[in-house]
């Protein structure tokens, strides 16, 4: 039976961070969306720790603003505290981080999905897909009720066969409490994906009364915040204070009544515990088979691994402003309860700590990435996306930069446009695309800075100027904003110009800044102009230099980024490839002969030589 | 007009074999370069007698030159060809300097392929391009592997490790600010930053074969007085040179001439004659034959047929091991004259007569043998690969001693990784491309990380 029997533009299969973005970014697009949800009370829930932003991540936040999506200002206005990480070291590393309020952030992002125009959201377990001669056409849900659409966006997280543990007790699920999508992942299996495991924890959650902070150390926030959406381009319309009337009532003025944090650390005692606990660790004993993430090890892979180190930090974290419930940062564990109780209370300012919910580690299906198009589109299935922790990643922000790109490029599809695909050395969101598809991942992938050949253009604040182009070309944002944006850039360019040609007593403006610091003179005026491109000139003009020799690099990559390779190629009967590279290829269909260039194994003659048969195909079609 | 940001440099023309070298440039630079080099401004097509000179302003050789401006070049943009006098020393100064001035050296085919993509040339001509890049690439990648599995890969190995190490420190304080790291300690890292310093140095330094292309086979004539060592010199050489006397010990100081023979260069150094008479000025001219031999890649030991075998010294006769010694029986038109001599059985012996020619080719034949054993891959790829190598170093030691400079004022920790990912991009140009994965590994491996 087809409930609604209507044909739906995109159908976005679960409601977490991908999830969200995706059914937003394609509803905005004026596409029919239907966003189906296993519960549509945990919409957006945060499985692990109540933050988002941090190194890399911050930025991530920053770009999925620019293109148009939900997290930054969900972010801003649930925020209970905000902290710049790294600033004492130079903009291009520097990253907002913020703790939320873990309801709030739900209940803000739900009322938002419940109040956009084109989109339902509706609550049912998706049990497989339907598919017809290669192509996805809809989706089976536990409540026998099957749903139509032009094209699905799968974002189902941990849930895909998700079982937790906790020593040797076992649950099915995607997260504690949540149930587990189990007979999913047999359609992927028929349809040809592949499907392989991983596996992740979370820490213990305490009462917060329970707690003696007197033994603990205070971590502020920020008393300038950094916040995420720029809300110096947004329309008005789209930022909520409280004095603000209209329909969006949830959330506060962003940055205000912060909370703080606390810091502990282990002891002598906790390192015994587990020690001598070890045996018992779900991790330990061999009934995980997942491969966890090397930077976010478990308490016990920290004392195994660096047993010379003699305490750990901790941190704890509030979940909210209405609860009084705390999340352990650094106690991510999958040892039996009772031993992480004796552990939880051998920590100065938890000796009486009560347990409200447990630590556990959860093994689940991911589907290796490089089985997508860059478009995040299946290459097995048609119209078939993949967007979030299924495509083997970890975090909020990942999730939700994925969900956004395949949101939009689900909508793409649909209506035969071109695809939104974002470069390496235009964003971080480009960085984790093209690393998943081109080199996939053995581990819960996450986005570090470093995994950036041009980090120093990613400055967060510069993320709406780098995506403008994608913005406008695909009228991802209102065009008074992507008016504003240009305004922006404009007055930007127009300050480094002046900067670096004007004088100051003899010397350009530029070279005193340079030699001498942000706090040398600067043209009349430069202090009345808005913090947000005053920051952005100083970091060009400090920079200079290494912007200019990022810049080049990026322009001759550009190069081979550039040249699209026909999806029907036919790389066997391509003269002059080696056989093994050509069969690589053949599997692997790069999308361009930059992306090509990526993969292990193929070396710059075999793309010489691609380069020399598209561009002859090419000439040869150019001809009358 | 080009389609290229890059300038392109190569050797067009095989090592060694022909008097003429012929270097290529293509790109938009070409025009700039001649400006830079020759110090007047490119005349299309015109062929101009000029001094080469080097980025300090030396001349390395007087050449021809002819500036192409595109599209009425081989490659379709403007380039540049340079002739210069076919020694292979000069023409790998000439491509070094080049690339340092910023040009890239040319991957296998890429003239040719430019020149297709310039132009529109059919599938026919475009699968013949191909099939070219393909041969090419092949012979230049078995050249290339073959190094990399020897000594070069080894310490390029230790070198790579050692620096993402390096790098790894600076990243775990960017990446992970709010981590319970121990206090940052720059000295580390600017410990580990000279110990890569080091091995690029001393890689650059010996990197033997490349130096044997540069310079050419060190091979030292050495033989009593009068023996014929100065003939024999002048019969490959095919000038007179050396002062060839009647008189013994003639040669005093060092004579040394470069010969191409095959696909092989050596450079030969005649040497004044062994066992002088005590007391004679030969004995000052003594010390520097043993110095010069000692640095020997091959020995010419010349004998006169007509006298006793000689006795060598024994600081001497410790260098002479059989594969690097060629025993040359000289004067053999002299009449009951024998073919060989019981000098040192393993090595190579060959009999000839310096004054008439007798021999020589044979004598070259068995130069060539011994110089095929000691580096089996020459050719242009080889010495393509070369100045890339030399190249790449001296680019990783540019950055590093850039990070070396910002660690010593204290820079952000971005320029510092900046500089010390660009030193690691150069030496994955040797190696091959080195993936952030393995500085991740590295980090991970030192630093405990995660909450
Ligand atoms: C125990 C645990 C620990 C974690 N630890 C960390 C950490 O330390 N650091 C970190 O960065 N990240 C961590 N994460 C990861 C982070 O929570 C995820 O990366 C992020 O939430 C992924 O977002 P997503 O949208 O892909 O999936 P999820 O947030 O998992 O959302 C999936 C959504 O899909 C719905 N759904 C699933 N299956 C179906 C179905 N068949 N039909 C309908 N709806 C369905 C679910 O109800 C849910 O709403 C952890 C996650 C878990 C579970
Ligand atoms: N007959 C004959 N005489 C030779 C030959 N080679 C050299 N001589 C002569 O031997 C003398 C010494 O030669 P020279 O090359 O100066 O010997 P060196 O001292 O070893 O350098 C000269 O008179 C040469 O002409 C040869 O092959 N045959
Ligand atoms: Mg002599």
């Amino acid at each position: 039976m087809v409930y609604n029997s209507k044909l739906f533009d995109v159908i976005v299969c679960g409601a977490g961070h991908a999830g969200v973005e995706a059914a937003l970014a394609a509803s905005r697009m004026g596409a029919s969306t239907l966003l189906l949800t296993g519960n549509i009370d945990t919409i957006a829930q945060m499985s692990c720790n109540p933050a988002i932003g941090g190194q890399a991540k911050g930025q991530m936040v920053r770009e999925i603003d620019a293109l148009g999506g939900e997290m930054a200002i969900n972010t801003d206005v649930t925020g209970i505290q905000f902290r710049l990480l790294n600033e004492s070291k130079g903009a291009a590393v520097q990253s907002p981080r913020a703790q939320c309020d873990k309801k709030a952030y739900q209940f803000r992002l739900k009322h938002t999905l419940e109040l956009q125009a084109n989109l339902q959201i509706f609550q049912a377990t998706v049990t497989g897909l339907i598919f017809t001669s290669g192509k996805v056409i809809g989706c089976r849900t536990n409540l026998d009720l099957d749903f139509m659409g032009k094209t699905v966006v799968v974002t189902t997280g941990t849930f895909l066969r998700g079982l937790m543990h906790i020593g040797q007790n076992k649950n099915e699920g995607g997260r504690l409490g949540d149930f587990s999508a189990k007979t999913l992942s047999n359609s992927f299996l028929e349809a040809g994906i592949e499907l392989q495991r991983l596996k992740t924890g979370t820490p213990p959650r305490l009462l917060g009364r329970s707690l003696d902070f007197g033994k603990m150390q205070e971590q502020k926030g920020d008393t300038q915040p950094t916040l995420f959406a720029f809300h110096d381009t947004r329309d008005p319309q789209d930022l909520f204070h409280v004095e603000q009337t209209g329909e969006r009532r949830l959330g506060w003025k962003p940055g205000f009544e912060q909370v703080s944090c606390w810091m502990t650390h282990t002891t002598a005692e906790t390192a015994d515990i587990v020690r001598r606990n070890l045996n018992k660790s779900a991790m330990y004993s061999g009934e995980i088979e997942g491969v966890g993430p090397r930077y976010c090890p478990s308490i016990e892979d920290k004392f195994v691994r660096f047993a010379d180190k003699p305490r750990h930090l901790l941190f704890l974290e509030p979940e909210g402003r209405s609860t009084n419930e705390f999340y352990v940062n650094g106690l991510s564990t999958s040892l039996p309860f009772d031993v992480q109780v004796e552990m939880v209370h051998s920590i100065p300012g938890l000796e009486k700590s009560v347990l409200l919910r447990p630590a556990y580690a959860v093994e689940y299906d991911f589907a290796p990435p490089t089985q997508l198009y860059p478009s995040l589109e299946s290459k097995k299935v048609e119209n078939l996306f993949f967007a979030g922790q299924i495509n083997g990643t970890s975090g909020y922000e990942e999730a939700a930069a994925q969900g956004l790109v395949a949101g939009i490029n689900a909508v793409q599809k649909g209506r035969a446009g071109e695809p939104l695909i974002i470069k390496r050395h235009e964003s971080y969101i480009g960085v984790l695309i093209d690393d998943l598809v081109t080199k996939g991942t053995n581990e819960p992938y996450r986005m570090f800075t470093s995994r950036a050949e041009h980090r120093l253009l990613f400055n967060h604040g510069s993320a709406e100027l780098r995506l403008l182009h994608h913005a406008r070309a695909l009228n991802l944002l209102s065009p008074q904003r992507i008016a504003r944006v240009e305004a922006k850039k404009n007055s930007i360019n127009t300050w480094i110009k002046r900067i670096e040609t004007e004088r100051v007593a003899g010397h350009i403006f530029g070279d005193r800044i340079r030699s001498q610091g942000v706090d040398s003179p600067t043209p009349n005026s430069f202090d009345l102009v808005p913090p947000e491109v005053r920051q952005e000139v100083l970091y060009n003009v400090l920079y200079k230099g290494y912007i200019e020799r990022e810049r080049r690099h990026v322009l001759k990559l550009e190069q081979t980024e550039k040249i699209k390779i026909p999806a029907d190629l036919d790389y066997s009967s391509v003269r002059g490839l080696r056989r093994e590279c050509a069969q690589k290829l053949a599997a692997f269909k790069p999308y361009t002969l930059g992306q090509a260039s990526r993969i292990s194994g193929i070396n710059p003659a075999d793309i010489s030589v691609l380069l020399v048969l598209i561009e002859s195909t090419r000439a040869g079609q150019g001809r009358p | 007009m080009s389609r290229y940001l890059d300038t392109i440099a190569a050797l067009a023309t095989p090592v060694g074999t022909s008097a003429i070298a012929l270097v290529r440039v293509s790109g938009p630079d070409s025009a700039q370069l001649v400006t830079d080099i020759f110090g007047e401004a490119p005349a299309p097509r015109l062929a101009r007698h000029a001094d080469y000179r080097d980025r300090q302003g030396l001349v390395l050789d007087d050449v021809l030159f002819t500036f192409f401006a595109g599209p009425a070049s081989y490659t379709g943009e403007d380039s540049l060809e340079i002739s210069c006098h076919g020694n292979p020393y000069i023409a790998q100064r000439l491509v070094e300097d080049l690339l340092s001035r910023g040009c890239r050296s040319a991957e296998p085919g890429e003239f040719t392929q430019r020149a297709f993509l310039q132009g529109q040339i059919d599938l026919a001509q475009a699968e013949a391009v191909m099939d070219l890049i393909h041969a090419r690439s092949e012979r230049a990648l078995a050249a290339a592997n073959r190094q990399l599995r020897g000594a070069l890969g080894q310490q390029m190995t230790g070198l790579i490790d050692e620096l993402l190490i390096a790098l790894a420190r600076v990243e775990a304080y960017i990446d992970f600010p709010d981590e319970d790291l121990p206090a940052e300690d720059r000295k580390i890292v600017e410990n580990q930053i000279a110990n890569v310093l080091r091995g690029t140095d001393r890689l650059l330094a010996t990197r033997h074969y490349g130096e044997v292309l540069r310079h050419g086979i060190k091979t030292v004539i050495i033989g009593e007085p009068n023996a014929g060592k100065s003939s024999l010199l002048n019969r490959l050489v095919g000038k007179e040179r050396a002062i060839v006397s009647p008189e013994p010990g003639t040669t005093r100081d060092f004579i040394e001439e470069v010969i191409n023979l095959g696909p092989h260069c050596f450079r030969l150094i005649d040497t004044a004659g062994l066992n002088p008479k005590p007391g004679a000025i030969e004995e000052l001219g003594m010390g520097k034959t043993y110095e010069i031999a000692a640095e020997a890649d091959f020995f010419l030991v010349v004998l006169d047929a007509t006298s006793p075998t000689p006795l060598f010294d024994i600081r001497l006769s410790d260098l002479l091991s059989p594969d690097r010694v060629i025993v040359v029986v000289n004067k053999i038109d002299q009449p009951g004259s024998p073919s060989t001599l019981e000098f040192l059985p393993p090595a190579r012996s060959v009999a000839v007569s310096a004054k008439t020619g007798l021999g020589l080719e044979d004598l070259r034949s068995a130069l060539i043998g011994l110089a095929d054993g000691l580096a089996p891959h020459t050719g242009d790829d080889a010495i393509a690969i070369n100045a890339r190598h030399a190249h790449a170093l001296n680019q990783a030691k540019a950055d590093l001693a850039s990070a070396q400079l910002k660690l010593g004022e204290n820079a952000a920790s971005e320029l510092v990784a900046s500089d010390l990912r660009g030193a690691l991009a150069a030496l994955g140009e040797i190696s091959g491309r080195i993936d952030n994965e393995r500085m991740l590994d590295a980090l991970f491996a030192n630093f405990c990380i995660g909450k």
